[in-house]
């Protein structure tokens, strides 16, 4: 067990790069699919012991792994897991067995790549949640986008060679910043301490000069901007959601922009505590625009899956907001509002993900996805139009779904920390209404007139696989948020209450299960 | 125990009737249906009868934790006062009484497990709505029954029709959940709980000071959730999505769109008394928009053919009445006439359905008349329902109803305004009424000859719970006889005083409202009760004479003589035309622009732009939108080369 403990992040983490590994050595596609779905399901098993066996009364940094790199410059390997990517690592490693279900059926010769592609961005984005070294995060940060670059490009649609090559430039310019601001902080952090150091603990005590900061803190923060998308910067996202296939759209709206976000918390907010609080008003009204501006686009299109990206844009900025609220005259950020960021990546991942599934489903049937080539299909495919309702309202926020409660604690954080912003913010709830009620009606309701949608099937038994599990979850997040926030609450209220001189300390493993280990919890006290 | 399963055996009802026994046949899914509410009711009923042995003092039943985050805690906490309690019974009682009716009005369909399964899904939401010890529970509920709401509105989807109404019902309640939201905001900001009791014991307790800044936000809180009682509760300016809320099965009209679900607003204010009654101004903002409301709604159901669109003005202008009470400080009125209205209304729609049933569903009234003959028992329940809501004395609307006319009037000298609009309401009230009688069940048939034939009784299954409802709006009334009518064996102002530990007046104020009740002349509430009797008998016979016989001459040359102000009613004030043209469509045209101009034009241009602008630094090609993959890689490796060369030197 100690060995597991010692070792879990990094298996969970090259488990998927392995598992493509695998694929590509299968000898034939049916083979590569059992071997992928294999893979993810042990990552996923993988996962779920760094879970239970996760401390829920600790902030500090738990399942740690450090070993050297590359020693002269400071560089080493060091991963570990808290409540700000707990949930991420979980949420990712859940969605790609579902993701695989989905592809299941596809029959063509280059299958077998794009399986090894999927896990091995898998493996990117699990190896970006856990880093907490700065060039280690890099590398997959940037690693991550290789794959997503071909799925897209190669898997996509008409267009798909402008959206992929839009979607990798944008993004690597943003990173190219990022790395720009991480040298410059690790000069930084030398001329303090006469080390040389990338590790993101020690960098937490760097106290760059104030318009040092600042300038840090926008190219931290642009890079994580684009990868979000926030507005201005999201034109991106619909070009990629229209073109990439079902399983890319899941992945990107589920877990890759979920990396911006947390970028925000984990690198651009501790790091930079007083540019943070001098550029928040700006990205909070930025996020503002975005929940408006991303919902009333939405609303206007025509094609499904561009509305759903359009929403991502709207939901996102929730999560934005949410992350950087300022309360108590600048020295603490809102527990509530932080709270609900962290839970509303998640909400939004299962949401979205789910929606995009379902947008899937109809356009394998009728290879289309423009709303008015729908109508009426509830009374052919009634089961699809529980699962789409059940996708509607946790993304609308009705309460006693996840999204409720995500987008009720980051509107209430936001009011406290300005009225103005809440308030504005609290109208994206009712445009979320707006847009998502129009795509149910117009693929749903109405009159079943088109000869076309009159054959169409229900959901098949491994449709039903990948899309029950998302529907339980969103009602399961939305009654019982407390499976959940009780592990990630130390680690927000550390974030929250200490920002301005933020530390997080690396734990000693354990090894109890949290889940069976009362005693343990009393120890901990 | 007990309590838990009052929430239980709806939410099972929904389970197995939504997602498990799809396939069974409409008369299983209806017993199925029917009895998770009877069992609710039973339990209902037995829990309040423990409750009021064991005293009748409010408790809170604790649950678990459901939503904590920083300082805020939201546990699944229920209160069984004695308001929740009454409005267990109602919501359960009146609720098994509908789901009985529905399966005689639903037997044509082919699949009413949807029906069944959203209907106890409502009765569900309902009870967390009237349960919840806390503003959130409360909300889960209140959006809740929103979302039921839609789902049995749109019921009939396939007529894209009923789809729009059940959106627009969706969206324009959301217009004012935001309103309750940001009042849940403003409570935590400034009281730093959301909890009702631990609310009202702050707000009571003898040394709690409060200070100026909570003084002035209790104003701004009490607003904002009256933003959402008039969304739920279908109050001027956001009554639109009632009357369009009549697509649905008419049971729904009953159960959700008169008993029980847009009473939702006065009951949280009723909650909330503590609150608004240290809000003066909001508590005149809400007598005015009832009172207007009332009379305004009242106008509308004076020329409406269509028997239901009747019915449901009506329904908005009774609960302007009930908002009416609640402004001027008399909720224990409000709530009573929420009570009668329940029973009285919801008789009256399902005696229309029964109608409509006869008629073919067919509902314009000019093709009604005569059907007394036809349907004897529909034609008795019926005319007991009109003869309680116009406030026909010894029946339950004039108890109710004068008693909120009273409370106006005697609310103090800025409300008599309103006083005399809700009087000309009740004028209105009786006029409409009658005349909906009058066409439906007197004079000559005017279907055609085909209907008129297959006009019959209808089963008991549903004219059973109709007399039950009936027997229900006739006596209800005599739980709150005023003062000056003294009925021998019956206790006066039962009702008033049965709310009382629930409406409680804080200390800053009681003096004004003590004041305000001090005496006042026998002859006075005489003198108002008389006029409000005048009012009713005069339009009634008005009414009477104009269409005993159809449209009669008088109606047609009235009709005509006042062309504009019948056109403007018959259009309903032109409210809906008023909303699209100046709300939605430029909302409509601003995200056209937003998406074609500022999305596509601009921010996208911009970004291309500056993509094309970097690969022409680099001496390639411009940035196309199509060609090869390869080529394109290559193209961005050699971008990136680049990008990184201008970044670093």
């Amino acid at each position: 067990m100690d060995f597991l403990n010692s070792h879990i992040l990094s298996i969970t983490t090259f488990l998927p790069l392995l598992t493509a590994l695998a694929v590509l050595l299968s000898p034939s596609l049916g083979t590569a699919r059992w071997v992928s779905l294999g893979g993810a399901l042990v990552t996923f098993l993988a996962s779920l012991h760094i879970w239970f066996y996760f401390d829920s009364q600790t902030p500090g940094l738990q399942f740690t792994e450090i070993h050297d790199w590359i020693p002269t410059f400071g560089i080493r390997y060091i991963m570990g897991v808290d409540g700000l990517n707990l949930l991420l690592i979980v949420l990712t490693t859940f969605l790609t067995p579902l993701i695989l279900l989905s592809v299941w059926n596809i029959d063509d010769k280059k299958q077998k790549a794009f399986l090894a592609l999927f896990m091995t961005l898998e493996c990117g984005m699990l190896g970006s949640l856990v880093a907490f070294d700065l060039v280690f995060f890099y590398v997959f940060w940037e690693a991550m986008l290789i794959p997503m670059y071909f799925i897209i490009g190669i898997w996509g649609g008409k267009n798909r060679v402008y959206a992929t090559t839009k979607f990798i430039i944008y993004t690597f310019f943003g990173s190219l910043l990022m790395l720009a601001a991480m040298i410059v902080l690790y000069v930084l952090h030398f001329q303090q301490s006469g080390v040389y150091t990338t590790n993101l603990l020690d960098l937490y005590g760097t106290t760059a000069p104030y318009n040092t900061q600042l300038w840090l803190f926008a190219a931290f923060a642009l890079a994580f901007a684009i990868k979000v998308p926030m507005f201005p910067f999201h034109t991106w996202l619909p070009d990629a959601h229209t073109e990439a296939p079902t399983s890319g759209s899941v992945i990107l709206a589920g877990v890759l922009l979920k990396l911006g976000t947390y970028g925000l918390l984990r690198f651009a907010i501790p790091l930079f505590p007083q540019a943070t609080a001098t550029f928040a008003p700006l990205i909070v009204a930025l996020g503002v625009i975005g929940i408006i501006y991303g919902a009333l686009n939405a609303w206007m299109q025509k094609d499904a899956k561009k509305m759903v990206a359009y929403s991502s844009v709207s939901h996102l900025g929730f999560v934005v907001i949410g992350s950087i609220a300022v309360v108590s005259g600048g020295a603490a950020l809102s527990a509530e509002a932080l709270t609900g960021a962290v839970y509303q990546q998640i909400n939004h991942g299962i949401s979205t993900g789910s929606l995009f599934f379902l947008v899937g489903v109809i356009y394998d049937r009728r290879h289309t996805r423009l709303l008015a080539d729908f109508g009426g299909l509830a009374k052919v495919m009634p089961w699809f139009a529980i699962m789409l309702i059940v996708a509607t309202l946790s993304s609308v926020g009705l309460p006693g779904t996840g999204g409720f409660v995500g987008e009720f604690l980051i509107l209430l954080g936001t009011f406290m920390s300005n009225p103005l912003a809440g308030a504005t913010a609290a109208l994206g709830v009712l445009l979320g209404a707006v847009y998502m009620l129009t795509l149910c009606r117009k693929i749903l309701f109405g009159p079943l007139d088109n000869e076309e949608n009159k054959k169409l099937k229900d959901l098949t038994p491994r449709e039903f696989a990948y899309l029950t599990p998302l529907a339980v979850l969103a009602v399961v997040m939305g009654v019982f948020p407390n499976l959940f926030l009780d592990k990630v609450k130390p680690s927000i209220e550390n974030l929250a209450n200490n920002f301005r001189n933020y530390r997080i300390v690396a734990e000693a493993p354990i090894a109890t299960p949290y889940l069976l280990g009362e005693e343990h919890k009393e120890m901990g006290r | 125990m007990l309590f838990w399963l009052i929430l239980f055996f709806p939410l099972l009802g929904a389970f197995l009737n939504g997602l498990v026994l799809r396939k069974v046949s409409p008369t299983v899914s209806h017993i199925l249906g029917t009895s998770a509410l009877i069992a609710a009711f039973v339990c209902a009923l037995l829990t309040y009868l423990q409750f009021l042995a064991g005293g009748g003092q409010a408790q809170v039943i604790t649950g678990m934790e459901w939503i904590e985050a920083g300082t805020f805690k939201a546990p699944f906490n229920f209160i069984l006062d004695r308001l929740s309690g009454l409005m267990l019974l109602i919501i359960t009682g009146i609720g098994s009484l509908i789901h009985i009716y529905a399966g005689g009005y639903m037997h044509e369909e082919k699949a009413t497990y949807r029906f069944f399964s959203y209907l106890n899904l409502f009765v569900f939401m309902m009870l967390l709505l009237v349960l919840g010890d806390n503003l959130l529970v409360m909300f889960i509920g209140w959006e809740g029954v929103g979302l039921c709401s839609y789902l049995l509105i749109g019921y009939w989807y396939e007529d894209d029709k009923n789809a729009a109404a059940g959106m627009k019902a969706f969206l324009v309640n959301r217009i004012g959940d935001i309103g309750f939201l940001l009042g849940i905001f403003l409570t935590f900001k400034y009281f730093h709980t959301v909890s009702f009791s631990e609310l009202k014991q702050m707000i009571l307790s003898a040394g709690a000071q409060l200070n100026g800044e909570q003084i002035e936000a209790i104003g701004w809180i009490t607003l904002a959730l009256f933003v959402g009682a008039c969304g739920k509760s279908a109050q001027m300016p956001l009554y639109v999505w009632l009357p369009d809320a009549m697509a649905g099965p008419t049971p729904v009209s009953a159960l959700i769109h008169a008993a029980t679900m847009v009473t939702a607003g006065i009951y949280m204010m009723t909650r909330l008394n503590f609150l608004f009654y240290l809000a003066p101004t909001t508590q005149m903002i809400v007598a005015s928009v009832g009172a207007v409301t009332a009379l305004f709604a009242a106008t509308i159901a004076l020329v409406q053919y269509d028997i239901k669109k009747v019915l449901a003005y009506s329904t908005v202008s009774q609960l302007g009445y009930m908002v009416l009470g609640c402004g001027v400080g008399a909720y224990s009125a409000g709530v009573f006439h929420l009570f009668t209205h329940a029973c009285f209304k919801a008789l009256l729609f399902l005696g229309a359905g029964s109608v409509i049933v006869a008629m073919h569903h067919k509902q314009d009234m000019r093709e009604m008349g005569g059907l007394r003959k036809y349907m004897p028992v529909t034609h008795l329940v019926m005319l007991i329902g009109v003869l309680a809501i116009i406030g026909f004395p010894g029946l339950s609307g004039f108890f109710s109803k004068d008693e909120i006319l009273w409370r106006a009037w005697t609310g103090g000298d800025q409300y008599h305004i309103q006083w005399g609009l809700g009087a000309l309401a009740a004028v209105c009230t009786s006029f409409y009424m009658v005349r909906l009688l009058m066409l439906t069940f007197y004079g000559k048939n005017r279907s055609d000859h085909h209907t008129q034939e297959h006009l019959h009784e209808t089963s008991v299954v549903m004219w059973g719970p109709l007399v039950v409802l009936a027997i229900l709006s006739a006596a209800v009334g005599y739980l709150n006889v005023p003062h000056i009518i003294h009925i021998p064996g019956l206790t006066n102002l039962l009702f008033e005083h049965y709310l009382d530990p629930v409406i409680s007046i804080p200390p800053q104020v009681a003096e004004h409202w003590h004041h305000l009740h001090a005496e006042y002349p026998q002859s006075l509430e005489w003198a108002i009760m008389a006029v409000s009797v005048a009012g009713m008998a005069i339009s009634s016979l008005l009414a009477i004479s104009m269409y005993s016989n159809g449209f009669g001459r008088i109606a047609n040359s009235l009709g005509s003589a006042f062309k504009g102000a019948h056109r403007v009613l018959t259009n309903k004030y032109y409210v809906d035309e008023f909303y699209d043209s100046y709300i939605v469509t430029p909302l409509r045209d601003m995200s056209q622009f937003l998406w074609k101009v500022v999305d596509v034009l601009i921010i996208d241009g911009i970004v291309n732009g500056v993509g094309q602008a970097f690969m022409l630094i680099g001496g390639l090609s411009s940035f196309r939108m199509s060609g090869s993959l390869h080529r394109h890689g290559m193209v961005m490796v050699v971008g990136i080369i680049c990008m990184l060369t201008v970044l670093f030197f």
